[in-house]
This record gives C-alpha cells, sequence and structure tokens, in this order.
C-alpha cells in the first residue's frame, strides 16, 4: 500500500500539486473523460445509487412507511434465514448446479471457438457463427417448452430412448436428471452466444508464430496446444474469476419453469428462494438479507481467485 | 404496449382530472384488478358499464388490470409504487406484504364503515366472522369478496359411467370407488379421473372427504395438528394411489400443465374430475356447443359423500371468500365517505347486478320469458358480437364484486339442468364444509418459511399417489417437514389458536 502511495506521489506530487496537475490532465484529456462521462453516469444512477437500498435488508421494509420510515430489525432476516433448518439443502443445490455449470458448460464455448478457429472457409465460419448466436435470443420459456415437447412423457426422445432401453428415461420429472436438463438447456442457449469473447482473443494470435510452427512441422493439434491456447490462457482465466462472481447465482426462471412435484427437491437453489420470499411473499427485506448473504460471498470469491490468478503469473482481472 | 399506452394515458387523465376536480365532475378512483379475459382489451372510453356506474355513484373508475396468473407477484411490486391504486383487489388477504401495509396504515381502517348500518347499510350486512378473518390485528382494512363455500366438488361423464356399467348416483365413497374402478377399465388410453400438475384440489377433496382436516384440524384436546397427521389424510391418499395403480390417472399428470386440465375432459381422455364443482356445467355447456349430439347432461355432479360410518364431510374449496378489497390511503380524507358510499352501492342489488353483467343491452340482453338471455345459445355471429361487447365493456369487472350482502344476482338466466343441480347442491352441501380454523391466524415461521415448507408435504404427496415413494418414505417427508418448522409453525398456531379462544 505504502509503495503504491509512494508511486503515485512520485508520478503526481502531492497536496496541491496533485490536484493542479490533475486538473490540467483533466483539461488536456476533456474530450476523452467526455467519452467517459455517459459510462460514468449510468454506474452511477443504476449501479451506486440503489446499493443503498440495501439498507432495507435490515429493516422490517413496508413500501408504504419507506425506507427511512421502516422499523430497524437488525440482522432479524438472517437470523431467520441461519434458523430455518433447511437453509443447508438450499445452498447445497446452489453449490452442484454452479459445480456442473463450471465443468460442463464453462468450457463448451472454448472448444467451440478453438473449432470455429480452425475452419478454412470464411463464408462458411461466419454463417455458421451467425447461427449459433440464434439461440442465445430465444426465451428461456420458449427453450423450456421446446424441450417439453421433446423430452416430456409424449416426446420424441422419450419415446426414443424408451424404445433403445427398454424403459423410459423420466427425463422432466426426477431430480436426478433435473440438473442434467437445466445444464444442457444452458448449453444448447448459450455456448454460441460465449464464443464471442473467446473468438475476439483468437484474433489477437500473431499469425507468423502458426508459421514458424508449421515450418518446424507441428500439426494442428501441436499448434492448438502451444500456441492458440497459450494466447488465450488469460482470457480464459479472466472470464472463470468472473464466472466465480456469479458461483451462487443460478437464476431462478428457468429453474421454477423446468420444477413441477417430482423433481422440485433439485430445484431450491438460495435465487429461487429470494423469489418466493421476494416477490411472491412480498418479504422484500428477506429477500434483500439472503440477495446482500449471495454478493458479499461472490465478492470474496472474485476477489480470492484473482488473488490465486496472481500467485500464478496470470494478470488477471485487475 | 399500446396496453401500456393507454395505461399511461389513462393515468394522466386522472391526476389530470383529479386536480381539476369540482363538484359536478366525477370522483376519479383508480382500481388494481386481476384479468382474466386475456383475448379482447378492455374499453375505457363510451363504456356504458363505467358511465352506468358513474351516474349511480360519481365515481368514475379507472382500472389497471393485472393478469391473474401472476397477479399475487404484480400486486406485491405495485405496493412498492409511491402512487398506490386507490382501491386494490387482494387476492390473499393473509399475505405478509399486505399485512404489514396495514399496520403500517398504507389502508384506510374501515372499523366503524362496516359496522355503521345507518350509512352503509350494504356493508353492514357482511358476515362478522369473516370481516375477523380478514381483520389485522382487530381492525378490518378490506371489504372481503364473498365466495359461496361448497364450490369444490366431484363431477364425472355420466353417460361413459352408464356405458361401463355404473348407473346410480354417487352418494358414498365407496360408490365413488366402485366409479372410478369401472372408469378405469373403459380403454386402455383413457383414465378415470383428470389430474394434472395442480394437486392440491384433487388431494383436498379426496382426504377431506375421508375426514382429514382441511389443512389444520382441532383434535380432542382442542390442540391445532396438521393434516396429514390425520389417519384419513392416509386413506384418501391410498384411494389415489390405488386408482393410480390400476391406471386409472394419467402416469404423467405431475407434468401436465393446469392450461390443459379442461382439455383432457374436453377429448374424452379422462371422465372424472375433483376440482371447483361449477366447472361442472361449464364443461356441460362446452360439450352442448361445440360436440354434435350432445343434448342431455352428460356431467353429473356428486352430492354429499358418506363415509362407512355414515358421515359426512366436504371440502369447501374456499374460506367463504376470496380476497378482499382494500382502500389505500390515495384516496384522500374528504373523499372517503364518496368511496364508502360507492364500495356500499357495489354491495346493492344494482351494484352487485352491474358488477357481475353489466348493463341491459350492452353486455346483457333480456329474453321474452323475462330471463336474461344465454347468449351461448345464439348463432355464432351474433354470440361473437354479443360475447365481445361484454369482454370490451364489462371484461373481469366481477372481479370487484365483494357480495358481501348476500343478493342474488339478478336478473337471472333460466338455469340448465347442470347449473340448477349447482345451485341446488351449494345449499345442500354447506353444511358439511370443513373449514381450516388456522385461517385468521398468525405464525411467524409460515411468513417466514411457508412457501419452502407446503411443497414438502404436497410434493411428497404426489410421490406417494404416483408410486414414486412408498409410506415410509411419506413419513419421512413429514418428518423433514417437521423438523424444518412444522413443528414451530404448529405450535404457533396452537398458540395463537388458544388465544383465540
Amino acid at each position: 500500500m505504502t509503495t503504491k502511495a509512494a508511486e503515485r506521489r512520485a508520478m503526481h506530487g502531492t497536496g496541491k500539486q496533485y490536484w493542479y496537475r490533475l486538473g490540467a490532465e483533466v483539461k488536456r484529456d476533456k474530450w476523452l473523460y467526455l467519452l467517459l462521462l455517459p459510462g460514468l453516469i449510468y454506474f452511477i444512477v443504476f449501479k451506486y445509487l440503489p446499493m443503498f437500498g440495501v439498507v432495507i435488508a435490515f429493516e422490517n421494509y413496508v413500501p408504504f412507511s419507506g425506507v427511512l420510515g421502516s422499523e430497524w430489525v437488525g440482522f432479524k432476516w438472517f437470523n431467520s434465514f441461519f434458523r430455518f433448518p433447511a437453509w443447508l439443502t438450499y445452498l447445497k443445490n446452489t453449490l452442484i448446479l454452479s459445480l456442473m455449470n463450471i465443468v460442463f458448460f464453462f468450457p463448451a464455448p472454448i472448444i467451440l471457438a478453438l473449432l470455429l478457429n480452425e475452419m478454412r472457409n470464411l463464408r462458411y465460419k461466419k454463417t455458421l457463427q451467425t447461427m449459433l448466436y440464434v439461440p442465445h435470443f430465444i426465451s428461456i420459456v420458449i427453450v423450456v417448452s421446446i424441450t417439453f415437447v421433446m423430452f416430456g412423457p409424449s416426446g420424441i426422445v422419450y419415446k426414443l430412448t424408451q424404445n433403445l432401453l427398454g424403459h423410459a428415461i423420466n427425463y422432466m420429472g426426477s431430480p436426478d436428471t433435473f440438473r442434467w436438463m437445466i445444464i444442457g438447456q444452458t448449453i444448447w442457449k448459450e455456448t454460441g452466444w460465449g464464443t464471442i469473447i473467446f473468438l475476439a482473443a483468437l484474433t489477437n494470435v500473431d499469425t507468423q508464430l502458426y508459421e514458424a510452427a508449421m515450418v518446424d512441422g507441428a500439426g494442428r493439434l501441436r499448434r492448438l496446444w502451444h500456441i492458440t491456447l497459450p494466447a488465450i490462457r488469460s482470457t480464459i482465466v479472466l472470464m472463470l474469476i468472473l464466472r466465480m462472481g456469479s458461483m451462487l447465482d443460478t437464476g431462478y426462471d428457468h429453474l421454477i419453469l423446468m420444477a413441477n412435484p417430482l423433481n422440485r427437491s433439485a430445484s431450491q437453489t438460495l435465487d429461487v428462494f429470494v423469489y418466493q420470499q421476494g416477490i411472491q411473499q412480498g418479504q422484500f427485506s428477506y429477500a434483500s438479507a439472503i440477495g446482500l448473504m449471495k454478493s458479499i460471498v461472490s465478492v470474496t470469491l472474485v476477489l480470492g481467485s484473482n488473488k490465486i490468478a496472481h500467485m500464478l503469473g496470470e494478470p488477471g482481472l485487475y | 404496449m399500446k396496453k401500456l399506452v393507454s395505461v399511461f394515458l389513462a393515468l394522466l387523465l386522472a391526476l389530470g382530472m383529479m386536480s381539476f376536480a369540482s363538484a359536478d365532475e366525477p370522483l376519479v378512483v383508480t382500481v388494481l384488478l386481476p384479468e382474466f379475459t386475456m383475448d379482447v382489451d378492455f374499453v375505457a372510453e363510451n363504456n356504458p358499464v363505467l358511465d352506468a356506474i358513474e351516474a349511480a355513484t360519481g365515481v368514475r373508475l379507472q382500472i389497471t388490470w393485472a393478469p391473474n396468473e401472476n397477479y399475487g407477484d404484480i400486486l406485491n411490486t405495485t405496493m412498492t409504487d409511491k402512487e398506490l391504486p386507490m382501491l386494490i383487489a387482494a387476492t390473499d388477504a393473509r399475505s405478509p406484504l399486505i399485512m404489514n401495509s396495514a399496520r403500517a396504515s398504507a389502508f384506510w381502517d374501515l372499523t366503524d364503515y362496516v359496522n355503521d348500518a345507518a350509512n352503509y347499510p350494504n356493508l353492514a350486512l357482511g358476515d362478522p366472522q369473516i370481516y375477523n378473518n380478514i381483520s389485522v390485528d382487530g381492525r378490518v382494512y378490506g371489504i372481503y369478496r364473498t365466495r359461496n363455500y361448497p364450490r369444490g366438488g366431484a363431477y364425472y361423464r355420466s353417460d361413459i359411467a352408464k356405458e361401463v356399467g355404473f348407473d346410480k348416483e354417487v352418494k358414498t365413497i365407496d360408490d365413488l370407488t366402485e366409479l372410478a374402478e369401472k372408469l378405469a377399465g373403459y380403454s386402455d388410453d383413457t383414465y378415470a379421473l383428470n389430474m394434472c400438475s395442480y394437486t392440491a384440489g384433487t388431494i383436498s377433496f379426496i382426504t377431506v372427504a375421508f375426514g382429514a382436516p382441511n389443512n389444520w384440524g382441532v383434535d380432542e384436546n382442542g390442540d391445532i395438528y396438521p393434516a396429514h397427521l390425520s389417519p384419513a389424510y392416509l386413506e384418501g391418499l391410498n384411494w389415489l394411489r390405488h386408482l393410480y395403480e390400476i391406471g386409472g390417472i394419467d402416469p404423467n399428470f405431475a407434468q401436465i400443465s393446469t392450461n390443459d386440465w379442461n382439455d383432457i375432459e374436453r377429448t374424452g381422455k379422462a371422465f372424472m374430475r375433483f376440482d371447483c364443482l361449477d366447472n361442472a356445467y361449464r364443461q356441460q355447456e362446452w360439450f352442448e356447443n361445440n360436440v354434435e349430439g350432445v343434448t342431455e347432461t352428460i356431467f353429473a355432479q356428486v352430492g354429499p359423500l358418506a363415509k362407512a360410518d355414515g358421515s359426512i364431510t366436504i371440502w369447501p374449496q374456499n374460506p367463504g371468500f376470496s380476497g378482499e378489497i382494500l382502500v389505500t390511503k390515495a384516496v384522500k380524507e374528504e373523499d372517503m365517505e364518496k368511496v364508502m358510499k360507492f364500495l356500499d352501492w357495489c354491495n346493492s342489488d344494482t351494484g352487485i347486478s352491474v358488477l357481475n353483467l353489466g348493463v341491459e343491452n350492452a353486455t346483457y340482453w333480456m329474453g321474452d320469458d323475462g330471463f336474461r338471455i344465454d347468449i351461448s345459445k345464439l348463432p355464432e355471429e351474433e354470440y361473437n358480437e354479443k360475447s365481445n361487447a361484454g369482454k370490451q365493456y364489462l371484461h373481469d369487472l366481477n372481479q370487484l364484486n365483494m357480495g358481501v350482502s348476500y343478493h342474488a344476482v339478478e336478473p337471472a338466466m333460466k338455469l340448465s339442468e347442470s347449473r340448477q343441480r349447482f345451485a341446488d347442491l351449494n345449499v345442500e352441501l354447506a353444511p358439511y364444509a370443513v373449514l381450516d380454523p388456522c385461517y385468521p391466524l398468525v405464525s411467524q415461521t409460515n411468513i417466514d418459511y411457508g412457501a419452502q415448507l407446503s411443497p414438502i408435504i404436497s410434493d411428497a404427496a404426489v410421490q406417494y399417489i404416483a408410486g414414486i415413494i412408498d409410506e415410509d418414505g411419506l413419513k419421512a417427508a413429514w418428518a423433514a417437514w417437521a423438523e424444518q418448522g412444522g413443528d414451530q409453525m404448529t405450535a404457533e398456531y396452537n398458540e395463537a389458536y388458544h388465544a383465540a379462544q
């Protein structure tokens, strides 16, 4: 910390001098700062100001009384949640789904991006890319409906497995298959869209490296392993760190749409809990308290994994 | 989008009118109501029904419709708005948000109004017991919306029953079992009982018929206990499980959307249903209008069901009312009298008639015999035109109907055999209705984890019926429920129950 402060002093000077220089710099780069302004305003208005609303997590918030007028209850809602004997089940469901997401969904766009990158015919590649983006724009409601039509008890996949295996697999009505269905749908919907950032990283790879490797006699796989992957490694790490931040986010709409009395036990995650308490029951304070807890865990995870990345010699998030 | 714009314009208009209101101007009252009619938009301008209400009461309604499917969500988010609607239909009078808001005085205290028979004669006709059920800390904040108790019941296809050799009236549970078993054997790709993912009604009906309490019961010591601990509850589940085993229930019922429920009967895939009894005459009318050759009554409605010992208990489907109409503080104090007079009018003979039927020759039509005509019997073009007028002008205004004065809706339609049977059964079944003693009581555990706890019981019941778990599994789920807060909830209800005695 002290070294950083010293660095800053060395760069900008101290006290009055510092502010003077800052002013001069802003004046010099005024057009750049002007460009920055809309983004800055966006973050202040939509991201920073709403954060003050988090105080309702410590209140018995009644909309009519307002944030300032509601009764202060301290950690009541946090206690409430941890007194709920099943809270661990909710956490467990959340973590299982998140881990499956990281293990199975996270690599999917990377693999797809690498495959796309190896394509020779540019026009074919562009067309394919566009088609791969389409599922991202399909509402999750539609995706779930399509799944019901295909995997439901009268669906083609259901009938097919029934005929092939001799017994039916209840895709839509069992807690065991529930998570696989969710992951499967996520992969189908988001893989194509997820390739964008990796494809962008891939364009930065110096083509001379490939040529040199070819001269040295490296095959496609060798080039992939020694040139392409190392080139996008920092992007992968960056995305992984960001993914860590949403470790406890499972979303609720997708899960609620897929849940029914037979598989509900697997669908009960923290986000679903927040939805049930906040929107369905109107207990905004309770829901905010759990949301706040989730956020604290997320920030910890992001900072922690960033630290680990630094230790491993990666630039990380910042 | 168009709807949003029109709502916005309506609000602007409302605000504009409020600020310039003079003695002659009508009082603009904003209302939030659930919407069931999704195919035709509500028309607010030159609306004969709204005009009639304005002429009678001096109140111009500005209605915001919210789809019934997620009305609860919309209501909760509306409560966070700075500008509340003046009248709100709260479909769940016990929701924590509504109760907390009432305590924070977001609504006008109506206790004195509903007891003021001199000025508000119709409101004062309400049932004090139900006013007590919806009260918060002993004060009444809303006018409840009356529902007949015994809407819950069983009905079945009597023509199919005859085909499979069942030709008598269902009077006992044994009769019902015989009927169900025979219907199950009708054919391989049809089922006896129509079930879907909404199972609460079906399970409540059969368990209460066997003698289980409705959600919560009172034992011989006067203590509260949950319904699933009654042996009759398991008997009811066993009845369904047996029917499932013999192929009388679609094996995939838990995954069938509620939206397909009616179609299963209409396509002749299942022949019996435990649900709101009034659905029987709706299905009957659908068959008469859409299926060639149906003129007789083919949907039989089951009356009181006797147990083996001859006693009768009936699941009432509702606690005698469905939510309440709240008056928010958006109504200014000087306008309160006018608004309350309006609500009183809504509960008068004419008010009930206008809210349910609208205006003669605009939304309903009289026949020569002095009865209201049934437009579904008209030629298609005329029917479409008239039904469209009803949807445009009356829409779902009956959601504002409170009917605490129990006046009948006049002018009546000539009742079909099926509707007459329903009306008769309402009277016949009422004395047997089993009510939930915990309805007016508050349990903090229920508020905190009720949404998480109740699916444990209902999901286990579904899994038990479908043969996925056995009795041990069912008991394990009950134990999990008890451990995760169910016992705590029972204790809290007991405390509240004894305090209220």
